[in-house]
């Protein structure tokens, strides 16, 4: 158990959240290199809004991807809460805060009812989250249609306070979009790292029969994560509507496939078990920078940005598909025996 | 309970005819024979999509770019048609691009081993790129008048041409499957791979090729998607993977692999594209298409699940049962 | 179609001085074996014996060290699956590897060349000639395990298989499934085909057996025609040589006055075991024994809560916990350290203190909301230290380190909850003597402090060494019950085997 200073720093040095700042890093000073106004807080910040509901998303969609499952339905259920807050503000005339409350356990609802097959039912996490994505996409356009409000117009003119919520600046620079995204990320790394519940959904990931075996009710386990990124879907739609100023059903529609990536590409195993929040954070940081980055520093129009996440992603999986050969690991192994010279 | 296990796609095909009948009885005019046949010419796009990601959730597999490939297909189609080309040349570019991209995802998951839904989420990312890249941004219009005006062109009766070949093909596609040797690999290699292995079967060879076909089926779909709205958008086709997949479930196919057909995928592909004009039939609005397709993706799921488990389950208890000597009493 | 003419030392098969060795594991060392037309070898051993390791050899699945193997008098040069089949060899495994969504027609002829009439044709005639019946058209699922062989058997033959290699074909039958097989076996060996019977039945072995092989430690300690044999004599070839029964420990003998069981099954019942009834003691360890698939291990997890129970009860200091769910069980008392370490026991990937304490994390002791870390530590600390675990660190993943250290976690996590009962499944499977040797001293401590211990094992040597008493499970049931001083390795490995004075053998 030692724990010099030179040791950690290996440790460090060999972790993947290292690779992941390094790469933060570069594209910062790559961007900030080119153009100045990059650095600039406002224009930096302002990017924040953007990606938020990737990065808040993410956090949670780890558990999921920590226990082996996968969450397709997450973008869905960003625009099902966006339009339950409105209708219920608008037509339901219920106090915006509580309309909130009331989005967020409609959705923990929706990723338990999923979370229910895939765990009790045995359902692949694929499928269900596929037939998720339409029932709640479908769902949340026929709760537009109970309000008074056209749905493709969105409800508009909430309170104050409630746009508030993503007015806020911190200093007069920090928004809170970032505050509570930080916040969010420092309460999941605690959940998963640091208390009993996330110790058993690493366990029951590495190993659902010997997570049984120990008596880990590894079922609710896993539905629970369900619901906590469905959870954390509602949070994030609930800050878009403040910051669009527009609750309406079909917010969410392109999130699902940059959450996917944001959560493989912060090193969470897609085979479960492996993972961390730290990893996925500074993911969702990376993909933002450089899709904040390179159309301002680039002039890369903003749909192109697609081409360098996808060959960001597909190089990182491909380079540790190789590594992670067997051929590969016996040769390292070797090279290390020799090294150590024995 | 057994034959519906037995014939998934019989099973969506008599789903299908009771479907037609009740909403027929509701609302007469459903009845008519064009209204019906439209019903399926409208579900062509997705009848090649499905069909040709059928190849791959067949061997256990799955592919989430082909709405990606899907777009990219028809804009390299609708451009050299565009500035001149023949059809001949649009399309075999169009089919080119398809079998690449295939290729390059059967690689990535046949051999590199990386699962499927993350490879083919990367690759799918980079494939609409390329599209902006290719079209850089812009909208694909002015296509001649006579390719456009093919999809309206009919073989026999109110059957689009379109409809017809997508007919053929899965017809054709469907008997190799079942009738020949190399065919029933890409089941084999679905229902149990090391089994398939150990009968001299070229597993990674068999995805390889699972994935090939299915790139070139959506580029097909992608061909005849842009004789039908006119125009590419550099959105196009997105959202039609997770459409495709659902029309596959939806046909009795089973996303573990090993079960299902191409005609049932086909059919799987009317059923979906058809909800929302039974809906409007019914007098409702067209708005619980999501809501309905999901509720019947689900339900089918997890009842499928839910038997085949039961099964399994049935069927280990009963080896073990066979293991003990003299149970109960039975045999001396 | 298969003529007798030629010359009939003319062996189907041969394998001769073959070496095979897995990093310093030496598996097989030397084995000579040979096949003849019409011959239907017995191959006999225990775990580990290297059976399955030879068997991969003959079906090119891997390649041996040294030596070599020739077929029809062609020696071998390229060992993979494809020539094996090519050359005529099809083994039957154990757990039929059979298309579960195909009918049975598609299973068996996939992957033939010839035009689909040709083979159906040929297929039926193959059927008519071993007279056997069944719907081509049913879906393999659907097919009893005896069904699913017959399957095998088929497909071997219609690849013209000159060399069948059976793999325990009877563990899951009944006894007229067995019957009807042995009736296939005895037209086959007419054909002239050559069959390698993998068994641990020595009643089959007499009975359709033309040639008997016992392999043991990757030799072959016995070799000839059955005629030459008795059982005795089979039985004493499958001890190990060096058995001498006098130097068992004589050791403290339990004083059972006055003790009250802490575990009792009183006609336990489910499936793949039956009418078990059985009494642990405080600070005994009950000795289980049997051969692999004798439903030893179905009855630990039916009793720690992993299988339905059909009858019976299942009784913890005097309270009747049958049919409680794992988590119930763990917190009644009774702990189980699983057969498959891999499988159902390890968390490979993640490090040694999270393996150690995944039983108490739902509990209470490991902290209210987050993890302690403090408690963690000393609970890991703890074992590593009593246990003598090699690690460099509690951070260290459990996958890399050695199987007697894995295992030494895996039996450190189930005494750390604290139970009254522990059932220990193979518990020295595939480790070392050294960590053998550790596990050995952590029952004798366990002992000490009144657990009672059920221990099963295959290997009876552990049997007669660690035991205060020993029960023989055979084909699910039990065969009999041995006081300390009864113990003896021929006797338990007779019963085993299904040998026995007294009881008649079935199936």
């Amino acid at each position: 158990m030692k724990t010099s200073f030179f040791l950690k720093m290996k440790q460090i040095l060999k972790k993947w959240e290292f690779v992941l700042f390094l790469v933060i890093v570069l594209e910062i000073v790559i961007f900030a290199g080119k153009n100045s106004k990059f650095l600039m807080p406002r224009v930096l910040f302002g990017s924040m809004n953007d990606i938020i509901s990737i990065c808040i998303i993410s956090l949670f969609v780890t558990f999921v991807m920590i226990t082996g499952g996968i969450d397709i339905q997450a973008g869905s259920i960003v625009g099902l809460s966006s339009i339950i807050l409105g209708v219920a503000w608008q037509d339901g005339g219920v106090n915006i805060w509580a309309a909130s409350l009331l989005a967020m356990a409609a959705a923990g609802v929706c990723g338990g009812v999923s979370g229910f097959f895939i765990a009790y039912c045995n359902v692949q996490p694929m499928v269900v989250t596929l037939g998720g994505s339409f029932l709640y996409t479908g769902i949340a356009l026929l709760v537009s249609k109970l309000s008074a409000t056209e749905s493709y117009k969105g409800i508009n003119g909430f309170p104050e306070s409630f746009l508030k919520l993503s007015k806020f600046r911190l200093f007069g620079v920090i928004p809170s979009q970032v505050i509570i995204f930080l916040f969010l990320a420092v309460l999941a790394y605690f959940i998963l790292h640091k208390t009993r519940y996330g110790r058993q959904v690493f366990l029951v990931g590495v190993n659902q029969n010997a997570a049984e075996y120990s008596g880990i009710h590894t079922k609710l386990i896993i539905m629970s994560t369900y619901v906590l990124s469905a959870v954390s879907a509602s949070v994030a739609g609930i800050i878009l509507t403040s910051y669009l100023g527009t609750a309406k059903s079909d917010i969410g529609a392109t999130l699902t496939l940059p959450i996917i990536t944001a959560v493989v590409l912060g090193g969470t195993l897609s085979t479960g078990g492996k993972g961390s929040v730290l990893g996925t954070a500074l993911a969702a940081i990376a993909i933002g920078t450089l899709r904040f980055g390179l159309p301002l520093c680039f002039k890369v129009s903003q749909q192109y940005l697609d081409i360098p996440v996808g060959i960001l992603l597909l190089v990182i999986i491909i380079g540790r598909a190789l590594f992670g050969r067997p051929q590969f690991k016996t040769y390292l192994m070797k090279m290390k025996r020799i090294g150590r010279g024995n | 309970m057994k034959k519906f296990l037995k014939n998934r796609e019989i099973n969506s095909f008599l789903f299908l005819t009771v479907l037609i009948f009740l909403v027929g009885l509701i609302n007469q005019s459903f009845w008519k024979p064009e209204t019906i046949i439209n019903c399926f010419n409208d579900s062509v796009v997705f009848t090649f999509l499905s069909a040709g990601i059928a190849f791959v959730i067949l061997t256990g597999e799955i592919d989430v770019s082909i709405g990606a490939v899907l777009g990219l297909s028809s804009a390299v189609g609708a451009t050299l048609l565009r500035d001149g080309y023949g059809i001949g040349a649009a399309v075999s570019a169009a089919i080119l691009v398809g079998a690449l991209v295939g290729l390059v995802n059967g690689i990535g998951v046949a051999v590199l081993n990386i699962p499927s839904l993350i490879f083919t989420l990367g690759v799918n990312g980079v494939v609409r790129g390329i599209i902006y890249v290719y079209t850089k941004g812009a909208w694909v219009e002015n296509l001649p008048a006579d390719f456009t005006i093919f999809s309206n062109r009919f073989l026999a009766g109110n059957v689009t041409y379109f409809y017809g070949a997508a007919l053929v093909i899965i017809v054709i596609g469907h008997l190799i499957l079942t009738k020949t040797r190399k065919g029933k690999y890409f089941v084999a290699v679905g229902d149990n791979a090391a089994g398939a292995t150990l009968v001299g079967i070229p597993a990674d060879k068999t995805r390889i090729m699972a994935y090939v076909l299915c790139g070139v089926f959506a580029s097909m779909a992608g061909i005849i998607y842009a004789s039908r709205i006119g125009f590419i958008t550099p959105t196009a086709g997105s959202g039609y993977e997770m459409k495709a997949i659902a029309a596959c479930v939806l046909g009795g196919l089973s996303l573990t692999g090993g079960i299902g057909s191409l005609a049932g995928a086909a059919i799987g592909a009317v059923i979906m594209s058809s909800i929302s004009r039974i809906l409007v039939f019914l007098g409702f609005s067209s708005d619980y298409d999501n809501t309905i397709t999901g509720f019947l993706l689900l339900t089918i799921v997890v009842i499928n699940t839910t038997v085949q488990n039961r099964g399994a389950l049935k069927n280990r208890h009963e080896i073990l049962a066979a293991k003990t000597a003299g149970k109960g009493g039975q045999k001396a | 179609m298969i003529k007798h003419s030629e010359a009939v030392d003319q062996k189907l098969f041969t394998a001769s001085g073959i070496i095979k060795t897995f990093g310093i594991n030496s598996v097989l060392k030397g084995i000579d074996l040979s096949l003849g037309e019409g011959e239907v070898l017995a191959l006999i051993g225990g775990n580990g014996a290297g059976k399955s390791t030879l068997m991969k050899i003959i079906m090119g699945i891997y390649q041996p060290d040294q030596g070599s193997v020739s077929i029809a008098g062609e020696k071998m040069t390229v060992f993979k699956p494809s020539s094996s089949l090519a050359r005529g060899i099809y083994m039957v495994p154990q757990e039929p590897l059979l298309f579960p969504n195909m009918t049975v027609e598609e299973n068996v002829l996939i992957g033939l060349g010839e035009k689909p009439g040709i083979l159906k044709k040929r297929l039926k005639e193959t059927m008519a000639e071993i007279n056997w019946k069944l719907d081509l058209g049913r879906k393999a699922m659907s097919l009893s395990i005896a069904e699913q062989q017959l399957v095998e058997l088929l497909r071997g033959l219609m690849r013209q298989a000159r060399v069948l290699i059976l793999d325990e074909p009877t563990s899951a039958l009944t006894f007229d499934e067995v019957e009807s097989l042995f009736k296939i076996v005895e037209d086959l060996k007419k054909k002239g085909i050559g069959i390698i019977y993998i068994t641990h039945r020595l009643t089959e072995v007499f009975q359709i057996a033309t040639h008997v092989a016992i392999m043991r430690d990757g030799v072959i300690t016995l070799n000839g025609k059955i005629s030459e044999f008795t059982r005795e004599m089979l039985v004493k070839g499958l001890l190990p040589d060096d058995c001498k029964e006098a130097e068992r420990q004589e050791a403290e003998e339990l004083d059972y006055t006055g003790l009250m069981p802490v575990f009792e099954l009183k006609n336990f019942s489910g499936y793949g075991f039956w009418d078990i009834s059985l009494k642990i003691y405080p600070g005994e360890v009950l000795g289980v024994a049997g051969v692999v698939g004798a439903g030893r291990t179905e009855l630990a997890v039916t009793v720690f809560g992993k299988d339905k129970v059909l009858s019976g009860t299942a009784v913890l200091d005097g309270k009747d916990v049958t049919g409680l769910s794992t988590r119930e069980i763990l917190k009644v008392g009774i702990n189980y350290v699983p057969e498959d370490r891999r499988l159902n026991g390890l968390f490979a990937i993640s490090d040694v203190a999270a393996n150690m304490t995944s039983a108490l994390i739902t509990g209470k002791s490991m902290g209210k909301l987050f993890v302690n870390r403090k408690a963690e530590y000393e609970i890991t600390s703890r074992y590593v230290n009593d246990f003598r675990i090699k690690i460099t660190g509690l951070d260290q993943s459990a996958g890399s380190l050695s199987g007697g250290n894995q295992q030494k976690i895996v039996i450190g996590r189930s005494l750390a909850t604290g139970p009254r009962l522990v059932i220990l499944d193979e518990p020295t499977r595939g480790i070392d003597a050294a960590a053998r040797k550790d596990v050995y001293g952590i029952i004798h401590k366990l002992k000490k402090l009144g657990v009672a211990v059920m221990l099963i094992s295959s290997d009876m040597e552990e049997i007669v060494e660690l035991s205060d008493r020993a029960v023989v499970v055979y084909q699910g049931r039990i065969r009999g019950e041995l006081k300390k001083q009864e113990i003896t390795q021929s006797g338990l490995m007779a019963a085993s085997f299904g040998v026995g004075e007294g009881k008649q053998v079935e199936g």
